[in-house]
């Protein structure tokens, strides 16, 4: 494989990413290519750039070091109308405050997020399972053996991060 | 200054997620210091919040109260004369400052909540191709042979198994059929048996010589159902002795 060029490399990245459509682990990809991870990084990174330049209609996603091809937003007006598409109904704040504390706290307990919140989750931690934003990941060693809570890769892909290292770091200051 | 304050607060009876989110809604109105609350005000505003969601007649959560009653205990706190200390930092000792750091870690979730609200709204607009199932058509190779290559093969496949093969079987115009035996069948056998003779040997009826394994099996099964609903005597004088069977005629039906 090492007479392939780099263009012809990122060719064949494309053609696997299309082909399977679900995400495409980065392990798989190096095995195909027989290439190291760092290297097909780099050259999703370079197909990516060379997409926004190109005003190409797709852009690849990163969701924990999976791949995924996707549609790029600015198109969105434009490929709803293929679809009889009804955009999921959003959350309710309380379910956006519920995702926040879990996101950066998880696993974490009911008992703490209400704390951080000052008020019931009960609601909103069941909305979310509902909507595979999080899922329970087993159980606090502590008495009553609390349910702890974490994000999915559902979450990830829901809201634009490539993995949960990926949020921004929270300042304190107001 | 303070009533119209309340009577802002009046009006615009929002909806708030919580006794911080109120807080804090409060302490952004008022541009107040978040690290030096105006408790006094803060909670009076607090309080008239709570009067007007109660004028209009909305549930008040139970937290929504318990928070009241913290920042009513905070501020009887404050009132309360301070014991004479010869330092004069209040930091450790300020009674707010537990509400303060609960004001300052929610918002610090809240804001992330309303980064992450726009987010959502953004990537719901990528979409995603499902995958498909990509089946591969197979491909037939047509090989090209000469009938007598078959009939080599054949030829070779007959004197490979030649000892395997069973040399009778062309004469083999049957298949044997399994056997039916029910429970039933025997059972009623013998009682037909019973209704034209008196006493019947079981092992004459039932013999491995006449009959398979599996009747003789069943018949014996036939008589102990029958002796177990009274239809028929057993009697055998010693062990493996002949079975004699009779009829139970006056317990029976």
């Amino acid at each position: 494989m090492d007479s392939l060029s780099l263009p012809e490399i990122e060719g064949i990245i494309e053609a696997l990413l299309f082909a399977h459509g679900e995400p495409l682990p980065l392990q798989k990809i190096c095995d195909i290519l027989e290439i190291d991870k760092k290297t097909v990084k780099s050259l999703i990174n370079n197909m990516n750039i060379k997409y926004e330049k190109n005003d190409r209609g797709i852009m690849i996603r990163d969701i924990n070091e999976k791949y995924q091809l996707c549609t790029k937003f600015q198109y969105y007006p434009y490929v709803k109308k293929l679809f009889d598409y009804k955009q999921a109904p959003s959350l309710s704040q309380a379910a956006f405050e519920t995702l926040a504390i879990i996101a950066y706290n998880q696993p974490v307990t009911k008992a703490k997020i209400e704390k951080i919140r000052g008020v019931n989750c009960e609601s909103a931690i069941s909305k979310l399972l509902e909507r595979n934003l999080i899922r329970e990941a087993g159980r606090l060693d502590a008495p009553g053996k609390p349910v702890l809570y974490e994000t999915t890769e559902q979450f990830l892909k829901s809201f634009g991060f490539s993995s949960i290292k990926d949020l921004p770091v929270l300042d304190m200051d107001i | 200054m303070e009533s119209s304050l309340t009577n802002a607060c009046k009006i615009k009876i929002e909806k708030f997620e919580g006794p911080l989110d109120l807080l804090f809604h409060l302490i952004e109105k008022n541009k107040m210091n978040i690290y030096d609350i105006p408790i006094s005000e803060i909670t009076d505003q607090y309080m008239d919040y709570l009067f007007s969601m109660k004028q209009m007649d909305l549930e008040i959560a139970s937290e929504f109260l318990v928070m009241a009653s913290a920042l009513l205990h905070i501020k009887s706190k404050m009132l309360l004369p301070k014991p004479k200390k010869e330092e004069n930092s209040q930091e450790e000792e300020d009674p707010r400052q537990q509400l303060v750091v609960s004001l300052l870690e929610y918002k610090k979730y809240k804001q992330f909540s309303m980064q992450l609200s726009d987010r959502m709204e953004l990537w719901s607009k990528v979409f995603y191709k499902e995958p498909e199932m990509i089946e591969f058509a197979k491909i037939e190779k047509l090989i090209n042979l000469c009938p007598f290559e078959l009939r080599r093969t054949y030829l070779h496949i007959m004197g490979r198994n030649a000892k395997k093969a069973n040399p009778g079987a062309s004469n083999i115009t049957e298949i044997l059929k399994t056997e039916k035996v029910t429970l039933k069948s025997k059972i009623n056998e013998i009682i037909s048996l019973l209704a034209r003779k008196a006493v019947i040997i079981f092992s004459s009826v039932f013999s491995l010589a006449k009959r398979s394994r599996t009747e003789v099996v069943t018949g014996f099964l036939a008589v102990l159902e029958l002796a177990k609903l009274k239809k028929i005597r057993i009697e055998q004088d010693y062990i493996t002795g002949d079975i004699k069977i009779t009829k139970c005629e006056e317990s029976g039906s």
